[in-house]
């Protein structure tokens, strides 16, 4: 198959805003996870004494999604009918841009860049999804990160 | 942990690696962190239900690994500018992982000591499942 119409029209389109907490709690958890051993990422104190203002998030962290059962209406993303209905991780870039810090509220918007129906050894074809995401720290407005993620559906 | 480098004593060439253990409580741990509580990824009934040999590591986690070695690498005075990975194959959990940045190019721009990495994750039989690139700011000695 082709792209859709459907389809064509959502590439440039952006996703509702998406507000993530940056936690000491889910600042530790990330770096115990991912096995960080640098203590400004754990420990309050030594992030002020290596001139942080507070618990520093390690490059690629942007904190959690607030989770709201009662407000799931929103869209992270554009949306379109397809048949590809599994879906892989292909891949990710990440831009640090700023040190994103314990106490930040971030927002991220998402821009989905292209979209491209291409062969498939393993499964015919694959539509291949490129988005970019923008996040950016609500306190003083700037842009901490930028990131892009590949999704394969099939 | 890698040691944190300058600009001045990292060679064209020069491989730095992390080794990772993948067992699945540290993927659980990942799973609570990321928020990414697929199946594959922790329970092996599920995943070998889905045809896949045994419980698979996160790609993101992969990705995060690649940035925590570049993070190293620079120290509390350098910057990782950029980093990208493609998840190209699959890791079984269980075996350890070989994370690697060879730095490819040295140069400076507008003021910056920058090295460009050749960077990604290895299997124990040499194969490259997760490969990418990086640019990290370093400083001068």
């Amino acid at each position: 198959m082709e792209l859709t119409p459907e389809m064509k029209a959502a590439i440039g389109k952006s996703g509702d805003p998406t507000t993530y907490e940056v936690t000491t709690l889910g600042i530790r958890t990330f770096a115990r996870a991912v096995g960080y051993k640098d203590p400004i990422y754990f420990d309050d104190e030594e992030a002020k004494k290596q001139g942080h203002p507070a618990l520093a998030a390690p490059p690629g962290y942007f904190g959690m999604p607030v989770y709201n059962p009662f407000r799931q209406n929103t869209a992270r993303r554009p949306e379109f009918d397809s048949p590809f209905k599994r879906n892989l991780n292909g891949g990710t870039a990440v831009e640090p841009l700023a040190r994103v810090y314990a106490g930040d509220i971030l927002e991220a918007v998402t821009t989905l860049a292209n979209l491209e129906i291409l062969p498939s050894r393993a499964y015919g074809q694959m539509l291949v999804r490129t988005s970019e995401t923008v996040y950016t720290r609500k306190s003083d407005g700037a842009v901490v990160a930028k990131t892009r993620g590949t999704g394969l559906s099939y | 942990m890698a040691d944190a480098v300058t600009w001045d004593e990292v060679q064209e060439g020069q491989e730095f690696t992390n080794q990772e253990e993948t067992s699945s409580q540290r993927l659980v741990v990942w799973a609570a962190a990321s928020g990414d509580f697929y199946q594959i990824h922790y329970d092996d009934n599920f995943a070998k239900g889905n045809r896949l040999p045994d419980i698979i590591v996160h790609g993101a986690l992969k990705g995060m690994w690649v940035g925590k070695l570049l993070d190293e690498l620079a120290g509390p005075d350098g910057w990782i500018k950029r980093w990208d990975v493609s998840y190209r194959s699959m890791d079984v959990a269980r075996e350890d992982i070989t994370v690697f940045a060879r730095a490819t190019k040295k140069y400076e721009d507008n003021g910056e000591a920058l090295v460009d990495f050749e960077v990604g994750t290895r299997k124990a039989d040499g194969s490259v499942t997760t490969p990418g690139t990086a640019t990290v700011r370093l400083p001068r000695r």
